[in-house]
């Protein structure tokens, strides 16, 4: 049956419930520009109705705080951004590699063209000591441009060592972070209370995370499992496996997970996935290329000096020193010779033949083993650098944008709207100021009904 | 969809207009479009192989205008000689005359002399330190005056080289004979003696290289004496063969008038293009000696005019007009290579354009392009920014008094 009582008591549930609103949106506003926060609704619904003889509505009850997510949108912008830190990684070290192979006065390309203008020079005058002191002056400039070139990359190399290092302390800084989340969250669950707050915690480290490497998240009910791409874990309820860098002699940095086992070439994605890539994938290529543009050019001058004679009618030399193997010939060629009378210019012995400097010249258009012409070969190990650096820039503009469109459409879901939160004051403003006129109102029949009887009254 | 904070977009549209602008305004700067290998990887690739070309044109430039220059040395040279014979000719053609004396007659063979001696000096004209007409032997002159005999260093009555002194393996020993106008080159090998190279002289006289009488033997010195066994016929001897030391001309040997060949025939050619290689030096003997006999035929009118014989005369005046034929026809290839590169000249001139043409459009910036680019990026970035200022600060607060 209807009562004041009741009725005051709807009131006062009224009151609570607008009061909650309130301070959801008072929260919300708060928190308007907090990277990773998610705004928050009170979940309000009817009351049971009151049964009797006559059904009437109960008011209000307030159920709780919801934070209003979108598990699936958090999932994407984590691998996006993880594609994004890749491609930023890469693109960072090529974009520090990519003057070393642009056109300069001695870069590599320029001072083989130096090379092959002084021999052709000393042809008109085979006998002149200044024109054979040029062509070892042009020697040792493009041996210089190819130690210089490998230099640059294998300084690149060891300068990723240091990156990956502190990729993997801060991988490990985090897991422990997420993992410390993980029975907070799980308890606050399981009683039905909203655990929004530490969600939104764990949630921005696991993004943290996600621009370190690729991590693949599982949700139980004790909180997130994490494991690396591969299945290498890093989070489980409360534990994390810290991952560990060593050096196995190989001059690079090794991760290793918890239990010891190298797990370096299976990492991708993220600031570490892509800097080891670009160390030991995108750079050692790009050395190999240049080492074997190195050793194969630097034979085949060796072996047109070999077919001459040099000014005092001896055998031609080698011109340049450069290794048996491949590896490490751009980093080690060198002159061979230092005296202008050792160029091979002649073919028959005498001083004033030239007839060994079409042989050295042929070189320039002369077919290596590896199948091209040495500036063909350059020109492609330029082209290589610049399509690397252009694909990284392309990805990671692409990533940007996605992310963009991505993080609009978390917005639009777990964001807060200023001008909705300004609405929404107003509008439990005025639910609030109703309840508050309905208790007052329900005090004023109380007084009436209690002098009711009294002689006044009668 | 909810639109929560336009923020992020502006943001992002901001840097998009402002990274435009950026590049636009680096074109305009440098003038290049591709200012980095990504700009256009293809492109780049692209420079660097026509770099390469546009270094080789600028070489073959360069060694056209070298050899231009050698060569007009060499033409100037020539021409010399041609004036040189053609006094000689006159001056022969005179002696011929009968009412010309003795006396007169020895006054002109002293001209031609003269002429020799300057057809010599041409014969041996350098160009930056390398002689012009030697072959490839550019660093002695390629015309040396001839002796009857020349000994080896080596040797000695009390330790005398003899026929079974080894010679050492590789050595060189040459014998240029001023009458033949031809080279003898020994080269010994191992176990050969002086007795090898004495045989080789012998078949030498056989094959009409040499001189008839020209011989290798020991002398009373004990030294190694190559010579000839005509007064009138003169040798010039080289050797690095330790076990004979150097070969010099005994004293008061000479010949008068005559001079040796010691150059070689080889023939230097320079690359002045793709598939263009001119010859650059003319050798000497086919210049002045066998093939032209320009020497030989200048000593024989002197003898001529000192014996005083006119009939001896006019046959050396004609061998001297056949050696000048002879010159003018050595001399047309080099007049060949002359036109040859100055036509190369203005050609690689024409390359020179092609390629820097197609490096600008490789990688230069279309200035007309690059500034109404410029323009329109910086109107862009204008117009973000001020949509920006305006749309940003406004939210419902402002509109609820």
């Amino acid at each position: 049956m209807a009562s004041l009582s009741s009725s005051l008591n709807m009131a006062v549930h009224s009151l609570g419930a607008a009061t909650a609103s309130l301070q959801v949106t008072n929260n919300n506003i708060a928190n308007a520009n907090t990277p990773g926060y998610t705004r928050e609704i009170a979940v309000v619904q009817e009351a049971t109705p009151n049964e009797g003889s006559v059904s009437s509505g109960n008011g209000v009850d307030l159920l709780g705080f919801q934070s209003v997510r979108n598990e699936l949108l958090q999932r994407q912008i984590e691998q996006e951004t993880t594609a994004q830190s890749g491609a930023n990684a890469q693109l960072s070290t090529m974009q520090e590699i990519q003057p070393t192979f642009a056109v300069t006065t001695n870069d590599i390309g320029t001072d083989m063209s130096a090379l092959f203008s002084s021999i052709s020079s000393l042809s008109t005058n085979p006998s002149s000591t200044s024109s054979r002191q040029a062509v070892l002056t042009a020697g040792q400039n493009l041996a210089t441009a190819f130690n210089s070139a490998s230099n640059t990359l294998t300084s690149q190399q060891t300068g990723l060592n240091t990156q990956v290092t502190q990729d993997v302390s801060q991988i490990n800084q985090l897991t422990k972070q997420i993992a410390a989340l993980n029975p907070q969250i799980a308890e606050l669950n399981s009683t039905g209370k909203d655990a929004g707050t530490l969600q939104d915690q764990q949630d921005q480290l696991v993004l943290s995370l996600s621009k370190l490497t690729n991590v693949s998240i599982t949700q139980t009910n004790e909180g997130v499992t994490l494991t690396t791409g591969n299945g290498t874990p890093l989070v489980a309820a409360s534990q994390s496996f810290a991952l560990q860098t060593t050096n196995l002699g190989d001059g690079k940095t090794h991760v290793l997970d918890s239990s010891g086992t190298d797990i370096t070439a299976s990492l991708t994605g993220g600031d570490l996935g892509g800097t080891i890539q670009t160390r030991d994938t995108t750079i050692p290529g790009l050395l190999t290329q240049l080492d074997t543009l190195a050793n194969q050019f630097g034979k085949a001058i060796n072996a047109a000096q070999a077919t001459g004679y040099d000014a005092n009618g001896n055998a031609g030399q080698n011109f340049f020193t450069v290794p048996t193997t491949v590896g490490g010939s751009a980093a080690s060629i060198s002159m061979a010779i230092s005296d202008p009378a050792l160029v091979a210019a002649s073919s028959d012995g005498t001083s004033g033949s030239n007839g060994n400097l079409v042989n050295l010249s042929a070189v320039q258009t002369k077919t290596l083993p590896s199948g091209q012409t040495p500036s063909n070969a350059y020109a492609s190990l330029v082209y290589r650098v610049g399509s690397l650096t252009a694909n990284a820039s392309a990805e990671s503009s692409a990533t940007t944008a996605s992310l963009l469109q991505l993080n609009n459409q978390m917005s639009s879901v777990s964001g807060v709207s200023i001008d909705e939160e300004s609405a929404n004051l107003i509008t439990y403003q005025q639910a609030y100021e109703a309840a508050a006129r309905v208790v007052s109102t329900i005090q004023s029949l109380f007084s009436t009904t209690m002098s009711m009887g009294t002689a006044s009254a009668a | 969809m909810r639109v929560t904070n336009m923020v992020p977009d502006m943001q992002y549209a901001m840097q998009q207009s402002q990274q435009a602008l950026s590049t636009a305004e680096e074109q305009v700067a440098t003038g290049l479009r591709v200012n980095q290998l990504s700009d256009d990887p293809a492109a780049s690739a692209n420079l660097v192989a026509s770099l390469a070309q546009s270094a080789n044109v600028d070489q073959y430039t360069s060694n056209v205008s070298s050899l231009q220059s050698q060569m007009q040395m060499a033409d100037s040279s020539i021409s010399s000689i041609v004036t040189s014979l053609n006094s000689a000719i006159t001056a022969g053609t005179e002696g011929a005359n009968g009412s010309v004396t003795s006396a007169q007659r020895q006054g002109i063979a002293t001209q031609v002399q003269g002429f020799l001696s300057s057809v010599v000096a041409d014969g041996n004209a350098t160009f930056s330190g390398s002689y012009l007409f030697g072959g490839t032997e550019a660093v002695t002159p390629p015309f040396v005056a001839a002796s009857t005999t020349y000994t080896s260093a080596k040797g000695s009555a009390a330790s005398p080289l003899s026929s079974t002194t080894a010679l050492t393996a590789g050595s060189v020993t040459t014998i240029s004979d001023a009458t033949t106008g031809e080279t003898m080159t020994f080269k010994a090998k191992a176990g050969n003696t002086i007795a090898t190279l004495q045989a080789a002289v012998a078949s030498a006289v056989s094959a009409g290289t040499l001189s008839a009488g020209t011989s290798a033997t020991v002398n009373a010195s004990g030294h190694l004496a190559i010579a000839t066994n005509k007064s009138a016929d003169g040798i010039v001897v080289s050797s690095n063969d330790a076990a004979l030391g150097s070969m010099t001309a005994a004293p008061n040997t000479g010949v008068a008038n005559a001079y040796a060949y010691v150059g070689n025939s080889s023939v230097n050619t320079t690359q002045v293009g793709d598939s263009l290689s001119v010859a650059t030096n003319l050798p000497g003997n086919l210049l002045l000696g066998t093939g032209s006999n320009v020497i030989g035929s200048l000593g024989s009118l002197i003898s001529a005019l000192q014996s005083g014989t006119t009939t001896d005369i006019g046959n050396a005046v004609s061998a001297v007009s056949a050696a000048l034929t002879s010159v003018r026809q050595q001399r047309m290839p080099l007049d060949n290579t002359i036109g040859e590169l100055n036509n190369q000249e203005s050609y690689l001139g024409q390359e020179t354009v092609t390629l820097t043409s197609q490096q600008t459009s490789l990688v230069g910036a279309n200035t007309a392009q690059t500034a109404t680019a410029l323009s329109q990026d910086e109107m862009q970035n204008n117009a973000v920014m001020a949509a920006a200022a305006k749309v940003m600060p406004q939210t419902l607060l402002d509109y609820l008094k």
